[in-house]
């Protein structure tokens, strides 16, 4: 065992060459499958042809691949690796491997305030362009406020604990379901098909844009997860401990919070309920690599854009020319994993 | 001389129990153990000390400072705290969590170093690259005793508070961390206050004892022979004075007269 590498006080610890390349490579290769699956074949001229022929003359494979299944698998790629994050952040925060961002109503919350738009805002006279955006801005708009609501009554009702915290999320969780009954029970027959698809989670909505858009999300919430990491390890000490060894816990606690919110906010948005992702690849990790934060938290970014990549392309060419909601297919996945990482937990060997 | 720690008057109170007033001033560099039945309030002391707990009057100050209005990471560089029996999450490895006591010092150069060599004097240093949650308690006990060696490693006339550090060890052991945290606090000019169980412990290797009950301090006495009185007092038992094969006090207990008729 190399104690150097695993003391250091660097703020930031590389990953081992060997699993963030082995890693990173994975991701290729999967990008790579997901691009040559589906209904229209993809050849190696296809690669190529914006190049000779430019942008509009796309036509055939070389549309296929250019303008659907390349940014489709790169927003799968970014929006588990967004998942993934908030995932791994979440488990710090709350010291427990089982822990999610949907534990904390967080997801729900966004998955809330957005079907109260698709309800409630169809009336609502928007200019089409800004139309859009209508969606993310009010996910991210109910996550943030569940996240500011869940500080706010924890602290108030249980300082401190994060037992507290765990059971204001749980609270909070059942409110936003109870809304969320209340916008299917008003929703027209059109918006209920709307509603029932974007719950179960679906990919589809993935475009250049939102490529770009999550690239920069991901890029600043990396930017801001530096300096949390070495603080997160120590927060596996406990709080009290935390707060000994000069960890401003409070803190911490915000802006873990704030971040889990912006990442969640977008990935429910644009998505729809995708669960597990950020229960799952964390852990893989840390079971691979063991538990330092500066290392769980970015290579789980890249195992949860692979694991999402994935379940995407499997949810795409199961029944083609069809497509099943991914949020199944992750369910599916997630829902035995749990139990099997539950049963571990007990153990004492999660 | 200014007190290093000095405790006025302070009280709290945990549901329906209060705890003090304590009064209490703490020298650079003193050995104070802290001893009393469970339940006592002794871990709250503690928590006051190392500001865990707010005082609800009184007040703690720590270097002529209150200790509330110390900045986390500047206290985190001046005293130490081992809370008993603690619980870390994930597994981490053991270099990890000793490290992590200097999580304060954002640039830390020697920091490899000092883990090994907090390692090596806390007899943790066979468990470097093991994981703390495959460890038995005492080896677990000896890795934390390891981290609060590590983040006072470069500090003079700090502050270590400690509460039970020997009580999942054998014997031999026992003597050999109390040996190596007076050696340390020694060399360092640092002070340390232990809360402990064993009697013998305290009069063998502190220099003052702080006895608590019933949330109440009712005695701060040198620790020496001239204590054991009140020791028996303390616990209601009965002591008999004896001298060990190396030439130190120490106490046999036996049931006193009042238990023996009850």
């Amino acid at each position: 065992m190399n104690v150097a590498s695993v003391v250091s006080a660097a703020p930031w610890r590389w990953p081992r060459w060997g699993a963030g390349g082995m890693l990173a490579a994975a991701l290729a290769g999967g990008l790579l499958i997901a691009v040559q699956a589906g209904a229209v074949p993809v050849t190696l001229a296809d690669w190529l042809a914006p190049f000779q022929a430019g942008d509009e003359a796309l036509s055939g494979g070389a549309y296929v691949l250019w303008h659907i299944r390349l940014p489709r698998a790169l927003f799968a790629a970014l929006i588990g690796a967004a998942l993934a994050l908030a995932g791994g952040l979440t488990q710090g925060l709350f010291r427990n491997p089982l822990a999610d961002p949907g534990l904390l109503g967080v997801s729900s919350g966004a998955a809330c305030a957005g079907a109260a738009t698709i309800v409630f805002a169809a009336s609502l006279h928007v200019a089409p362009e800004l139309r859009v955006w209508l969606l993310p801005a009010a996910a991210f708009a109910g996550a943030m406020l569940i996240c500011v609501l869940l500080d706010r009554v924890a602290r108030w009702a249980t300082p401190g604990s994060i037992v507290g915290l765990l059971l204001t999320g749980v609270a909070l969780n059942a409110i936003t379901v109870a809304v969320m009954g209340l916008c299917i029970y008003l929703a027209s027959d059109d918006q209920l098909r709307t509603l029932t698809f974007w719950t179960l989670g679906s990919l589809s909505a993935g475009s250049w844009r939102q490529v770009a858009a999550l690239l920069l999300v991901l890029a600043g919430a990396l930017w801001a997860t530096r300096y949390l990491m070495r603080a997160l390890n120590a927060l596996a000490l406990g709080e009290a401990q935390a707060l000994h060894v000069g960890v401003d816990v409070g803190r911490l606690r915000t802006q873990v919070i704030v971040l889990v919110a912006v990442l969640t906010g977008f990935a429910v948005a644009w998505c729809g309920g995708i669960g597990f992702i950020g229960l799952i690849a964390p852990h893989l990790v840390r079971t691979w690599l063991g538990a330092d934060q500066r290392r769980v938290l970015p290579l789980s970014m890249l195992a949860g854009g692979l694991l999402l990549l994935l379940a995407d392309t499997l949810a795409r060419t199961v029944a083609i020319p069809a497509e099943v909601p991914v949020g199944i297919f992750t369910a599916l996945l997630g829902g035995p994993f749990f139990l099997m990482l539950l049963r571990r937990f007990r153990h004492g060997t999660a | 001389m200014t007190p290093l720690l000095e405790l006025s008057f302070a009280t709290t109170q945990l549901g329906q129990q209060y705890f003090g007033p304590f009064t209490v001033r703490v020298a650079p560099g003193e050995r104070i153990a802290i001893l009393g039945p469970s339940g006592a309030g002794k871990s709250t002391l503690l928590k006051l000390m190392a500001c865990e707990l707010q005082p609800q009057a009184g007040q703690v100050v720590l270097a002529g400072r209150p200790l509330a209005q110390w900045p986390l990471a500047d206290l985190a560089r001046c005293r130490a705290v081992l809370p008993q029996g603690s619980n870390v999450a994930f597994g981490l490895q053991c270099e990890l969590v000793i490290g992590l006591g200097r999580v304060a010092r954002l640039v830390d150069p020697q920091l490899e170093r000092i883990v090994q060599d907090a390692a090596a004097l806390a007899r943790a240093g066979h468990l470097l690259g093991r994981r703390l949650d495959t460890l038995s308690g005492g080896e677990q006990a000896r890795v934390q005793l390891a981290r609060i060696f590590a983040q006072m490693w470069d500090v003079r006339d700090g502050l270590i508070l400690v509460d039970e550090p020997l009580a999942a060890l054998d014997p031999g052991l026992q003597f050999d961390l109390l040996d190596s945290l007076q050696q340390f606090c020694a060399t360092r000019g640092h002070a340390v206050i232990a809360i402990l169980h064993d009697i013998n412990h305290a009069l063998l290797g502190f220099e003052r004892l702080l006895l608590v009950r019933s949330g109440q301090l009712v005695a701060d006495i040198a620790s020496d022979a001239g204590a054991v009185p009140a020791l028996a007092a303390l616990y209601g038992i009965a002591l008999t004075t004896a001298t060990s094969s190396d030439g130190h006090v120490c106490v046999i207990p036996a049931r006193s007269a009042v238990r023996r008729a009850a």
